[in-house]
């Protein structure tokens, strides 16, 4: 036998998704010996606060590569995984109740929702372009899974299909342009690539084929138009707890992953991308905004909104600028605090065989239960963009790095696109402070852990949005360190 | 107490009163809210006189009091930029706002959403506060947008009524047409000044004065005009000038409070306040000056021709309010900043005072608003009947009232302007004062002289509903007799009537033609001499109003007055008659210039369309019953044929997608 | 012409006509038949670049268990074919179109010379395919092996959770009960006082 004198990696940084792994198989195995329920409940919020420990002990600014370059854990990584750990503990508390009420609180569904937080960590954590495909296949099965968990629902099951097909597509579509850049630049490591590049490739003609396919496979990892099409019929579909779960934490990962992509490993091709994330910035803005205001289903209108949402975020991606990553860093963060909210109120408000899904279930929610509906307003005025709630810095900032980098026919089209965006919002506080309630009264599942999240969640926009500068100049520092 | 602490008392009481209204509103009950929401204003109003004096010595105030965020070279802070211009405003926003919380409690009496109303006219009062007193242009946007949506929900606050829903919606999309316009220009004062802050913003405008900017090829425009005509845009959708002011009449849907308090006395001011502001910019760019007089013109005249057939007592005032923003504008235009504001004061006295007492006959009435069903009232109703009258009077610019003096320097310093345009501004505005006379005459004649109609009126009322102030829909069968309104109804309107009758004579002298704006205001009075030439021939306040009454506007106003007399008390078979003989003419001032049909036709269908093209046919039934039916045929036809987009096929979805890559590769490949 | 040129563009037609008739075949066992072709004509371009381990488990993996479940599935499905096909010729032109361009597409772009890539050097007779790749798997890319490892568990995970499902009611045997039991269980001796026949109480 031909010896090999190949070092052991280093585990350390990769020591969280070490614990979770192991965690997620324990939630597994309690689940089968264990007679209580709530043990896999318990035990995933342990793990998640575990694994949040560890990625505060471990985080610094310094970049660290293990597993032979396919691992990297530097400043960005860590806050968008202490991000995502945040969304999984949200998720989990905000579901509690409602996932009892419908017979899913089970082991599975944490255990799925382990392995999903695991594979946005692998895809935070990737320098490489198969751990980056491969984390991206660990989240979306565990997904797919997760949609369809509940069984009796043909609407559920309905939106798992199509969420399984029209990804596997996507993710054709992403593997083969990542053979065009292979075959172009021999490498997949992101640094080599970016390496390779500067150093000139063969054909240009063959690095912008081999981009489309990427951008579109990230396109619809975001869900930004024309690859949006997943969007509404998943959100509006699944089980609410999901959705909520996927309108969160995967969109920190899908940033993640843009970044890793576009500007760890293509930024010299730049020019390239630019003009394509362009194109479907501004094809998202004008769907997302426009459609939303067509809809009566609570869960469909938010699904619209993220389309737009995502719109605004590569608008920040775009630029190539390092003001508009730390922008679109703090948008992405912002955003999934606003959306956890957002959904966690939907599920506050259903219960058991009933889901607060239509608009009309929100009307005169503040004659009822004024508390829900001050924190709901503040939640939606946010999304609007509305000062002074953090939503507002965030489209601020991206404006601003918008224009500092020369595209000003875009910031235009974003501030048009969300004015007139705004007025679904708007409908949402006009229904629950104008509009008589209906006769059936609206009682929200008696969960004060969630409803104390909510406050929580909803005094959070707000106290962002007055003092935004800390997380701001957080992202920013994360960017600085990450991209040096 | 410290100046600066004073500041923040200002916005912050009002504040505080809305939050403890609003979210304890229950535990408080309603004596618990008004009284807390009218302490605030009332500590606010104090405050604000106070600082006015203060200004007056001579102590201005420009800083930040708190920092947002600095991002780059962007400071975001909350500052107060404190001087006459803002002084005067804030006087005259906390004593308007005081005197409607009083005014409410009575005309909200029986209203379920009592304490709600109240957090909401707080929380107004708090951010137009904060709107004029901003030391910055993102603080003024802040302020613009939050008046801007306490306005829209307070227009809808009673939603059982379909009409509300469509006023609401129809005001939200017009001001998006003006914030646009408004944002627009923000962001080009940040491009070109590299700050938001107005003091810097305005020392650097000269010398931005020659830079061109092309916007379309060839064609090379100033900076400086395309940004006054943008933020002119934003101060057209909020103070509703020609062609966005249509939202303005509708809003009357609200409670009749909030039309006093919002859509006459102060928010729709916050545009003629922010080209005040402005004056440094506006006075660089001769077109955008001869671009907001224009439009201040047409609004001024043939809003006024609109007021004279309505029939609604509320509408017939916010008509008037449309055509005396227009009169404010000109004044804008002619750069007589000076006297806007001047005008702007009286008219937030008088106008508030003209919306209340209407607000006081229609209770009265027992909530009828038409005034065909009115007459007489004089008898039952004394207070109101005699500062309406008040009001009225100081509106046609009776000399030695406030209005006269505003109005008539208005229309005096528009002769004396030598801008384009300026002579067919000086027309409208002239022509205005006939206008003015007849229609507020008409009014006063119609409701409180002539026959007893509510005896009569009454049993066919209730078919023509609609117009009707009363939400909870308490019925009144039969007649009863109108009956004087509580005190704390008409005690504000006594308040207001004191400086309607004063102001004027009082503060001409100061606030024009002394320097009591200092540095506030900017006159270029070399290039704009019309303010210069107002000032050389003033000779005090009595001359004023002496020699009025020898020059063409009094004759014009008496001469409306008369007519009004003569039409509707002596001869009043004949407005019948002229309406039939005018057929076309009144028509169109009926359909108000065809400007709604246009709306409904092109922004309401416009819009409807595009919504359609991209969600499928059975959502759109969900706002039909928002917008005006019209084009839902078409619709219906255009959207079966591209619901396929969302469709809820995999194939289809999964086609979409390789058509993206298809279309992304042909774009970007070849 | 060397003989592999010919060699791989023998495989390389059979892999295209079996790919067209995988989407345009009525039935759809002759479809999953047309792929198992597919992959047979895959591996053995496989073979022409020297990855024998790759080849072959494309063969035993995809053809021996992959494909041979699909055909079951397949069979004892009752499909309708003619509902299957609806709609497939309305949208044949439109789609005919984009697939089109596409080809035109990737032939102008892609080729071999684009890429600047040579031929590797064939490697020696006793050259292990198999031992190179094992050797990278679990050294340079243990990383990845593993993730791919928890992927296979998420999917196990996955489908027992999504196909396991206990419906009350069902009738059904365990095995392993019946062995364990005893007469204890089976026979309840108790103990009868006799009885008059006519008290039917009982």
């Amino acid at each position: 036998m031909q010896a090999t004198n190949f070092p052991m990696p280093d585990l350390l940084p990769a020591l969280p998704e070490i614990v979770v792994l192991v965690m997620a198989c324990v939630v597994l195995l309690v689940e089968v010996y264990s007679k209580s329920r709530a043990a896999g409940y318990v035990l995933t919020l342990l793990t998640l606060l575990a694994a949040a420990g560890v990625t505060t002990f471990t985080a610094g600014p310094d970049t660290a590569y293990t597993f032979s370059g396919m691992f990297v854990d530097d400043a960005m990584a860590d806050l968008l995984k202490l991000m995502t750990y945040l969304a999984g503990i949200a998720a989990v508390i905000y579901s509690r109740q409602y996932l009892a009420d419908r017979d899913m609180f089970r082991g599975e569904y944490f255990a799925l929702l382990l392995f999903a937080v695991l594979g946005m960590m692998v895809m935070i954590s990737a320098s490489h372009f198969l751990t980056l495909y491969l984390g991206l296949e660990l989240l979306s099965l565990a997904l797919y899974a997760m949609v369809a968990l509940q069984r009796d629902s043909a609407t559920a099951v309905e939106a798992a299909m199509k969420y399984f097909v029209l990804g596997a597509l996507a993710s054709g579509l992403l593997l083969y342009g990542m053979s065009m850049l292979y075959g172009l630049t021999g490498t997949l490591e992101l640094a080599k690539m970016a390496e390779a590049l500067n150093a000139g490739v063969k054909s240009e003609l063959v690095l912008a084929f081999g981009l489309v396919f990427l951008v579109a496979g990230l396109g619809f990892k975001l869900g930004a138009a024309p690859f949006h099409m997943w969007v509404p019929d998943v959100y509006h579909g699944a089980p609410t707890a999901v959705t909520l779960f996927i309108g969160s934490a995967p969109k920190l990962a899908a940033f993640a992953f843009a970044i890793r992509l576009l500007v760890d490993g293509l930024q010299p091709a730049h020019g390239d991308w630019q003009q394509m994330l362009a194109v479907m910035a501004v094809l998202s803005l004008a769907i997302g905004n426009l459609a939303a205001i067509m809809q009566t289903n609570i869960k469909r209108m938010l699904a619209y909104s993220t389309i737009s949402h995502m719109g605004f975020l590569l608008l920040g991606v775009l630029t190539g600028t390092f003001a508009g990553y730390s922008s679109a860093l703090f948008y992405v963060v912002t955003y999934v605090i606003m959306s956890l909210g957002a959904f966690g109120m939907v599920l506050h408000l259903s219960r058991a065989g009933f889901e607060a899904e239509n608009l009309d279930d929100y009307r005169g929610l503040n004659a009822r239960h004024p508390w829900l509906a001050g924190v709901m307003g503040i939640l939606m005025l946010s999304m609007a963009g509305l000062p002074p709630f953090v939503g507002f810095y965030a489209k601020l900032t991206i404006l601003q790095a918008l224009v500092g980098s020369g595209w000003l026919w875009l910031a235009v089209l974003a501030v048009l696109f969300s004015l007139i965006g705004a007025y679904y919002y708007l409908r949402v506080v006009k229904l629950m402070y104008f509009d008589t309630p209906h006769a059936e009264a609206m009682a929200p599942a008696p969960a004060g852990d969630a409803r104390l999240l909510l406050s929580i969640n909803g005094l959070a926009v707000l106290v962002l949005g007055i003092l935004p500068q800390p997380l701001m100049a957080l992202c920013a520092y994360a960017m600085q360190a990450s991209l040096q | 107490m410290d100046m600066k602490t004073l500041y923040l008392v200002v916005p912050l009481a009002p504040l505080a009163g809305a939050i403890v209204a609003g979210l304890f509103g229950k535990a408080i009950g309603r004596a618990g809210a008004h009284t807390v929401t009218i302490l605030g204003v009332l500590v606010s109003f104090l405050a604000s006189l106070v600082i006015f004096q203060d200004v007056l010595a001579g102590n201005t105030f420009n800083g930040a009091v708190y920092t947002w965020l600095t991002s780059g070279d962007l400071r975001l802070e909350v500052g107060f930029l404190i001087d006459p211009l803002s002084a005067v405003m804030m006087l005259v926003v906390t004593f308007v706002s005081l005197c409607v919380h009083v005014y409410t409690i009575g005309y909200m009496a029986d209203d379920p959403g009592y304490q709600r109303f109240f957090s909401y006219i707080s929380l107004f009062t708090f951010s137009m506060l904060m709107l004029v007193m901003s030391n910055n242009f993102l603080q003024l946007f802040f302020g613009w947008e939050a008046v801007g949506l306490v306005s829209y929900l307070l227009i809808g606050f009673w939603y059982t009524r379909e009409s509300a829903i469509y006023a609401n919606l129809k005001a939200f999309l017009v001001n998006r047409v003006g914030d646009f316009g408004f944002l627009l220009g923000i962001g080009l004062v940040l491009a070109y000044f590299g700050s938001l802050d107005y003091a810097e913003v305005f020392h650097k405008a000269p010398h931005l004065a020659d830079q061109t900017i092309s916007l379309i090829e060839g064609q090379n425009w100033l900076v400086i005009t395309v940004i006054c005509i943008l933020l002119f845009i934003g101060a057209m959708g909020k103070s509703a000038q020609f062609p966005l002011h249509v939202w303005l009449p509708d809003s009357m849907e609200g409670p009749t409070p909030i039309s006093a308090l919002i859509h006459a006395a102060t928010m729709v001011t916050a545009g003629i306040f922010m080209v005040a502001r402005m004056s440094p910019l506006f006075e660089l760019s001769d077109t955008a000056l001869s671009f907001v007089m224009v439009i201040g013109a047409i609004t001024a005249l043939f809003m006024g021709f609109l007021g004279m057939i309505q029939n609604d007592i509320k509408r017939v005032v916010a008509y008037s309010t449309l055509s005396q923003l227009g009169y404010m504008t000109v004044a804008l235009g002619v750069s007589a900043y000076s006297v806007a504001i001047f005008h702007l004061m009286t008219h937030a006295f008088f106008k508030a005072l003209l919306f209340l007492a209407a607000g006081s006959v229609i209770i009265g009435m027992h909530h009828d608003q038409d005034i065909r069903n009115m007459g007489g009232l004089r008898k039952y109703m004394p207070i109101t009947w005699i500062t309406l009258l008040i009001g009225s009077l100081a509106l046609i610019g009776t000399p030695g009232l406030s209005g006269f003096f505003s109005k008539d320097s208005i229309i005096l310093a528009t002769q004396a302007s030598d801008l384009w345009g300026s002579g067919f501004a000086a027309f409208a505005v002239t022509a205005g004062v006939f206008v003015t006379a007849f229609y507020s005459f008409r009014m006063y004649f119609l409701v409180f002289h002539g026959k007893e109609r509510f005896h009569t009126a009454h049993a066919g009322h209730d078919q023509e509903g609609g117009k009707d102030d009363d939400h909870h829909g308490h019925h009144h069968g039969g007649h009863s007799t109108p009956h004087e309104s509580p005190w704390v109804v008409w005690l504000p309107l006594v308040l207001l009537a004191i400086p309607s009758v004063y102001a004027g004579w009082a503060y001409i002298e100061p606030m024009l033609f002394g320097d009591f704006f200092g540095a506030s205001i900017f006159v270029d009075s070399e290039a704009h001499p019309a303010m210069a030439s107002l000032r050389e021939h003033f000779h005090g306040a009595g001359a004023m109003a002496l020699h009025a009454l020898m020059t063409l506007p009094f004759w014009l106003a008496v001469a409306g007055v008369a007519a009004a007399w003569y039409l509707y008390l002596v001869r009043r078979d004949l407005p019948e008659r002229i309406r039939q003989r005018a057929g076309i003419l009144y028509t169109i001032l009926d359909r108000k210039y065809g400007f709604d049909d246009f709306n409904d036709w092109f922004f309401a269908g416009g819009a409807r369309l595009l919504g359609s093209r991209l969600w499928r046919w059975g959502d759109v039934t969900a706002i039909d019953g928002v917008v005006v039916n019209g084009s839902a045929r078409v619709v219906g036809q255009l959207a079966a044929i591209v619901r396929h987009l969302q469709s809820g096929y995999i194939y289809h979805y999964a086609f979409a997608m390789i058509i993206g890559v298809a279309a992304l590769v042909t774009w970007f490949v070849d | 012409m060397e003989f592999t040129t010919v060699v791989f563009y023998f495989f390389a037609a059979i892999l295209l006509a079996a790919g067209v008739r995988v989407i345009t075949a009525r039935n759809p066992v002759h479809a999953a038949l047309a792929l198992v072709l597919a992959f047979f004509t895959a591996a053995g371009l496989w073979m022409l670049l020297e990855a024998e381990f790759l080849a072959i488990t494309l063969v035993l993996v995809y053809v021996g268990a992959v494909m041979v479940l699909f055909l079951f599935v397949v069979m004892m499905l009752d499909i309708n074919i003619e509902r299957m096909r609806q709609g497939f010729w309305d949208y044949l032109p439109i789609a005919g179109l984009v697939a089109g361009l596409m080809v035109v597409e990737m032939v102008m772009v892609l080729g071999g010379e684009r890429f600047g890539l040579v031929a590797p050097e064939p490697k020696p007779a006793d050259y292990s395919n198999t031992r190179e790749l094992g050797l990278l798997l679990y050294t340079e890319y243990v990383y990845p092996f593993e993730i791919a490892a928890v992927i296979l568990l998420v999917a196990i995970v996955a489908a027992i959770a999504l196909t396991l499902r206990r419906r009350p009611g069902v009738k059904w045997m365990d095995p392993a009960r019946q062995v364990k039991v005893t007469h204890e269980g089976r026979i309840r001796m108790v103990n009868l006082k006799p009885q008059k026949p006519e008290s039917k109480t009982e």
